[in-house]
């Protein structure tokens, strides 16, 4: 019935009201209105999926492979005008492609007298225009495709077009969270019963189609296909006065706690059956072919549907090898024999989420361990130990201990506390060292959005490079910090950046460098890819130094120097985790 | 060629003539004051200027202390030197005018701020028909603005304060306080909806009835009974209790830069509504077009190359004022 079709116009106008609408709970009544009112589950399906995955749902590991560039210029063919001259300003002015793109749409004589007025687009005929452009192989046929598009599309139908067809945040201001929220008012389903599905179905899609037809009950966990990972909170200040700091310790009572060593490695889940293994990385993509020797051992162990939740680190010498050594095994897909010799990669479980049909996120931790300690001592699967904690002297000599085994620091775990996928919990704590702190100088002030919309809460950090032969700037950006500052210094701080804005750039400023911040970070990592040649972990705010000006804050030798001292330090044979079997 | 140079902030001189325009100093015997927005006043507030009744009126309002000598649209002031100089309405603001100067090696146009079509809260646009030197604001230089129609935003504007009565919700129209809040008022003056206005833009409310102009029922901000109408008042004071203190209440800011979607996220606030005091980058082309002058010269823009490019492509003589600075002063 293509009359009834429901149109991807409307879709459009949906996506422009939610980022008009202030308030989140109008936002999920909002969608939570349209969702009820489409009839066909193949619609319902390609909603929800343009308005949080895409173009293509998750699951599929397809992709539109269209570059902005390609866009760009594509639009610019299509409007008759030069790109560099009269796109670039554009798009920098409002610091999107896509907005500039609808504007210029709108605006421009050539772009209206190209569009076609005919029927507006179906969803479904939209999102067979995505699999047209995905399938595409030249340049000059996404181009074609892309201007075909141009021209039967309204301008907002482009501008959501296009940030669907990128396959990030359709930038309205409605996550993931909301609209699992709307999913379940749209079909009076519990709230809880609807991310759990998406959690383990990994497709809002699914999802969404099953709250309507009250089969939520029927979702199971399917086998190599990644859950988000549960995350751990970090405490601050976790010794107190121990270690001569005036505020209490965060935590004084450990009872209802486990301890295990955070090795300072990559987080795995591990899915296995039989002879058949997939490994995921934090961010969920398939990383299998990077760590043979893994799938090689986990295979041979003939194990029924299992999951597990660990750590891969590369160990050697009966030694936890520090994460730039494994640093060099990641991204490369099929390590040859030397690198495999040189930093072979060992898996550690800490976590047990399926095993034989059975799932265990509803299980306590305790439970969980239980099942994993059996399994892990039958195959001779390595896993960490687990220890109990006396009181916060304890954690100081078992934090001390946990370095000098070459490991982050400690990850505490509530015994009866939920597998929480994709959350920063307060179940799991975790205890670490400062990577160090350096004196830096902000560059860039980016205005956040949701509760922080308004005041310019990101800020990127320059490390100086005045004196460096190397460089011919005085600055070069090191990390980007979101928070550690109060809400008074926040303030404080957008007043003063007002005067040494330099340019804009959409939501963001660049500034000239004046504003000393005295930073705290978690690791320095080597990153070729960025102007210092290294990237700063977790950077937060430490002190503002208003004292301070900018020629005395550090270099990027400093940085440096204390990259090499960390690779450096000395390393004790470890002995947080075992791996012997029964057998 | 008549010499044209910019003169500290926003400024423009002729020195040849003793003319400047919107300049800071005395520096030049004439100097015209195109509107009373802070940024076109000179800071130095004694300075002898000519400037429209109304701008006169708002200058003193605002406390500009020097000797203003009132010129009315279409009188033609004479000068030393065979010059001419007569204000044209500019659209931007109440007694906005453009300055042309007719001498003997051709004629200057300054456009101030303006706006075409005008501000229907301004004595309208008008523009003489030849211009040889047009000196051409262009804040709004780029093709991602086109403005919507007045009638168009007016009805968007009473649409939100009537909604959000029924709603039980105070409107506020977060606004400069003189120009656009004005704008704001008379759009709402047909709803009956009684309107509420800073303390600093009330008494340039006054004025602007005096001249004339219907802003319907208002009063100077009152806590107490703020809650019974709409409330306009300046983005500044957002996070002030004024605005703070209004338990239910919907906010809706009205600016050209409204247009762009990343104020929604530096702005916190309900709607945003792209209504400006300035013109956009269509009008702008199409004047220059029409009038075809000998040369163009662009001021106060963020941005002149895109402008620059396409006069340039039309055959039209421009330069950005602002990059060629002092040089030749």
């Amino acid at each position: 019935m293509p009359e009834t079709a429901p149109l991807f116009l409307d879709f459009a106008e949906l996506a422009q009201r939610l980022a008009e609408t202030r308030s989140t709970r109008s936002k999920i009544a909002l969608c939570a209105g349209y969702l009820s009112g489409l009839q066909s589950d193949a619609d319902l399906d390609r909603a929800v999926r343009f308005l949080g995955e895409g173009a293509f749902s998750r699951l599929s590991g397809k992709r539109a492979a269209v570059g902005h560039r390609t866009i760009a210029v594509s639009a610019a063919r299509h409007l008759d005008i030069d790109y560099e001259q009269v796109f670039r300003p554009s798009r920098i002015a409002t610091g999107s492609a896509s907005e500039a793109i609808e504007k210029l749409l709108e605006n421009l004589e050539s772009g209206r007298r190209k569009r076609r007025e005919g029927a507006p687009l179906s969803l479904e005929s939209v999102d067979q225009r995505f699999r047209l452009l995905s399938g595409a192989r030249s340049r000059e046929d996404k181009e074609a495709l892309l201007q075909e598009n141009f021209c039967e599309l309204s301008p907002l139908e482009v501008k959501y077009f296009l940030r669907i067809l990128g396959g990030g945040s359709l930038r309205i201001g409605f996550e993931l969270r909301s609209i699992l929220n709307a999913i379940a008012r749209a079909f009076g389903a519990s709230p809880e019963q609807v991310r759990y599905t998406h959690m383990i179905t990994g497709s809002l899609g699914k999802t969404a189609v099953m709250a309507r037809n009250g089969s939520l009950d029927e979702a199971s966990f399917t086998l190599f296909q990644p859950v988000d990972f549960m995350l751990a909170t970090a405490l601050t200040d976790p010794f107190g006065q121990v270690e001569g700091g005036t505020a209490p310790a965060a935590l004084t009572d450990f009872t209802g706690f486990v301890a295990e060593e955070k090795f300072d490695g990559m987080r795995c889940q591990v899915h296995v059956q039989c002879e058949q293994v997939a490994l995921f990385s934090r961010d969920l993509n398939d990383v299998t072919s990077s760590f043979p020797e893994v799938v090689q051992f986990m295979s041979g162990l003939n194990l029924p549907a299992t999951v597990l939740d660990g750590e891969l680190c590369v160990y050697l010498d009966q030694t936890i090898q520090p994460f730039q050594s494994l640093q060099k095994r990641m991204g490369v897909k099929k390590p040859g024999k030397s690198l495999l010799q040189q930093h072979p990669v060992l898996f550690i479980a800490f976590d047990l989420l399926h095993h034989d049909g059975h799932s265990f996120f509803g299980r306590s931790l305790n439970q969980r361990r239980g099942l994993l300690e059996a399994l892990c001592k039958e195959n001779g699967i390595a896993r960490v130990d687990q220890f109990t904690i006396r009181d916060v002297f304890h954690l100081k000599d078992s934090f001390t201990q946990a370095l000098a085994n070459g490991n982050e620091g400690l990850i505490l775990k509530r015994t009866d506390g939920l597998y929480e996928f994709g959350q920063r919990g307060k179940s799991w704590l975790k205890v670490k060292q400062p990577g160090g702190s350096l004196d830096t100088v902000i560059l860039y002030a980016t205005a956040g959005s949701g509760k922080r919309g308004g005041t310019y809460s990101d800020f990127t950090l320059g490390i100086r490079v005045s004196d460096d032969p190397r460089y011919e700037q005085d600055f070069v950006p090191i990390g980007k910090a979101y928070g550690g500052y109060t809400d008074e210094e926040l303030k404080r701080l957008n007043t003063a950046i007002k005067p040494l804005i330099r340019e804009r750039f959409g939501p963001t400023l660049s500034l000239e460098p004046a504003i000393v911040v005295e930073i705290e970070f978690d690791e320095i990592q080597r990153n070729k890819r960025t102007k210092a040649g290294y990237t700063l972990r977790l950077p937060r705010f430490r002190a503002i130094r208003w004292d301070k000006l900018p020629g005395q804050t550090d270099t990027l030798a400093e940085v440096e120097r204390l990259y090499r001292e960390k690779i450096g330090r000395k390393r004790q044979p470890g002995a947080a985790f075992s791996a012997n079997s029964d057998n | 060629m008549i010499t044209i140079q910019k003169q500290g902030y926003g400024g423009i001189v002729l020195p040849a003539y003793g003319i400047g325009l919107d300049t800071d100093q005395a520096i030049v015997p004439h100097v015209f004051i195109s509107h009373a927005h802070a940024d076109h006043v000179p800071r130095n507030r004694h300075i002898p200027v000519y400037a429209t009744p109304a701008t006169a009126a708002l200058m003193k309002a605002r406390g500009f202390q020097g000797e203003v000598t009132e010129t009315p649209f279409y009188s033609p002031v004479s000068l030393p030197g065979d010059v001419t100089v007569t204000l044209y309405p500019a659209g931007h603001i109440l007694g906005s005018a453009m300055t042309y100067i007719q001498t003997p090696e051709g004629s200057v146009l300054y456009t101030g701020d303006y706006r075409n079509p005008a501000s229907p809260c301004t004595e309208g646009f008008d523009c003489p028909a030849k211009v040889d030197y047009f000196i051409t604001e262009a804040t709004f230089s780029l093709p991602i603005y086109r403005w919507k129609s007045h009638e168009k935003l007016f009805d968007r504007l009473r649409t939100t304060a009537i909604q959000a009565r029924e709603r039980g919700e105070v409107p506020v129209f977060l606004t400069y306080n003189l120009g656009k809040a004005q704008e704001v008022m008379m759009a709402l003056a047909p709803t009956g909806i009684p309107v509420q206005i800073h303390g600093a833009g009330y008494p340039l409310c006054e004025i602007y009835t005096r001249f004339g102009m219907d802003l319907g029922a208002y009063t100077r901000y009152n806590r107490k009974s703020v809650t019974e109408g709409a409330l306009i008042t300046p983005m500044s004071t957002l996070d002030t209790s004024m605005v703070t203190s209004i338990r239910k209440k919907y906010l809706t800011y009205c600016s050209g830069w409204a247009a762009l979607e990343s104020r929604r996220a530096q702005l916190n606030v309900d709607q945003l509504i792209p209504l400006s005091d300035h013109i956009d980058f269509f009008e702008l082309l199409a004047l220059c077009r029409r009038l075809a002058p000998r040369k163009i010269y662009l001021t106060h823009t963020p941005n002149p190359d895109v402008l620059l490019h396409y006069l340039r492509n039309d055959g039209l003589d421009a330069e950005s004022l602002d990059l060629q600075g002092n040089d030749d002063a």
